[in-house]
């Protein structure tokens, strides 16, 4: 089991076993998405900031 | 070797839509230099294959720019030329990076370099047909450190209004006015549409780009151009039923609603998939902080996702926002990094 804090509520996060790198997760408690960024040790940030921009 | 090569290349070949054949020719022949099966296809695009195996990237930029030669010159670390940013800054970005990946076993790298994309997007209507990639990444300016999910979409009609000629002292609404109340009638619809919308993406753009008017003895008519961008909850056909409906369109009274040009739907990607993973990485692998972008405009994804129904991003360098400037050019720091960044990707995706 990898387990991760979450770096928004502090929540402790169990990743699931087919977890990968750059993958999206939800925070179960405060529902924020993180960017799963390293598996060994497990780690993870807030995940990419959504913007918005003109242009084709 | 210039790192560089393939990115000046192609600026100093000026290809405005509808004259691309000496860039088109000259990036086939680079390509063919650099390891790729390279040919030019029906449709005038040029293409570079590189491996054989069964499983499919296709990296679809386009090769024409918009009118306006700008002199290719560098300034610092800034290069000048037309489609510096837009975009042959990330076509010249996939051929580099695939390039420097190579053949890898079971899978092909497809580069297009395609046709058209600032007029009517005949290459890529070529290739959709033409491919079914596992994974698809469009070429447009973004920022070396963003991925773009989203890009809006787009549907232009003329409205046409006709009335009897009348005495200017009647007191009868004229053609002109109508088409002035029809522009009204749009742009009040729209803002009860928008009204709860919280973000650019999820809401109708439109924009009036044209109005003319006439008469002659026994009639009078007006004509509206309008553009709109859509977003993922109004496909172009439900745009043009609201249109009709919101002007009671019918021949009988005198009002017609035209679909115009080529209407795309909107398209937004999913974040949670290898492709976007691999962007991550690769992004942070150069010190980067990855953001993802939603746009306003349109692209060359809106015609192909739909089609090829496949993980896609829109990717490559340069600012946007010097789209179609006098002032285009492109930062070549920046330009390094988008080619290690989707280096990386691929290698990460093909893995």
């Amino acid at each position: 089991m990898k387990t991760v804090i979450c770096p928004e509520c502090e929540a402790q996060i169990t990743l699931e076993a087919g977890a990968e790198v750059g993958e999206i997760v939800v925070c179960p408690d405060c529902g924020v998405d993180l960017e799963v960024t390293a598996l060994d040790p497990a780690a993870v940030q807030l995940a990419p900031m959504e913007q918005e921009d003109w242009g084709e | 070797m210039n790192e560089f090569e393939t990115l000046t290349g192609l600026l100093w070949r000026y290809s405005p839509s509808g004259r691309e054949r000496e860039a088109v020719k000259w990036l086939t022949a680079r390509m063919a230099s650099l390891g790729y099966d390279a040919f030019i296809d029906e449709a005038g695009n040029a293409v570079g294959v590189m491996g054989r195996g069964p499983k499919q990237v296709v990296l679809l930029g386009h090769i024409d720019t918009v009118e306006g030669e700008i002199k290719v010159e560098q300034a610092g670390n800034l290069l000048y030329g037309r489609g510096s940013v837009d975009a042959k800054g990330p076509l010249a970005c996939f051929v580099d990076a695939a390039a420097r990946v190579g053949a890898v076993d079971g899978w092909q790298f497809v580069v297009i370099g395609a046709v058209e994309e600032e007029r009517n997007s005949d290459g890529a209507r070529f290739a959709a047909d033409r491919y079914q990639p596992n994974f698809a990444i469009i070429g447009e300016p973004n920022q070396w450190d963003r991925i773009a999910l989203g890009y809006k979409g787009s549907a232009w009609a003329t409205v046409t209004l006709r009335r009897e000629q009348t005495h200017t002292a009647s007191g009868s609404q004229t053609a002109a006015e109508a088409a002035v109340d029809a522009w009204l009638q749009i742009k009040s619809f729209v803002d009860a549409f928008n009204a709860d919308k919280q973000t650019l993406f999820g809401k109708l753009l439109p924009t009036l780009r044209g109005m003319e008017s006439g008469q002659d003895g026994f009639a009078q008519w007006a004509r509206l151009t309008v553009g709109v961008r859509l977003p993922l909850e109004v496909s172009p056909d439900e745009w043009y039923s609201n249109l009709k409906a919101l002007l009671n369109a019918s021949d009988d009274d005198g009002v017609q609603v035209e679909p115009a040009g080529f209407p795309v739907p909107a398209w937004r990607g999913e974040k949670n998939n290898r492709l976007v993973r691999a962007f991550l990485s690769g992004i942070r692998s150069q010190g980067g902080e990855p953001r993802f972008v939603y746009k306003t405009g349109t692209a060359d994804v809106n015609i192909v996702a739909p089609v090829w129904q496949c993980p896609a991003v829109v990717y490559g360098p340069g600012d946007s926002a010097l789209d179609h400037t006098p002032h285009e050019h492109i930062d070549l720091e920046d330009y390094r990094r988008a080619v290690n960044v989707l280096a990386a990707a691929l290698s990460a995706l093909t893995d």
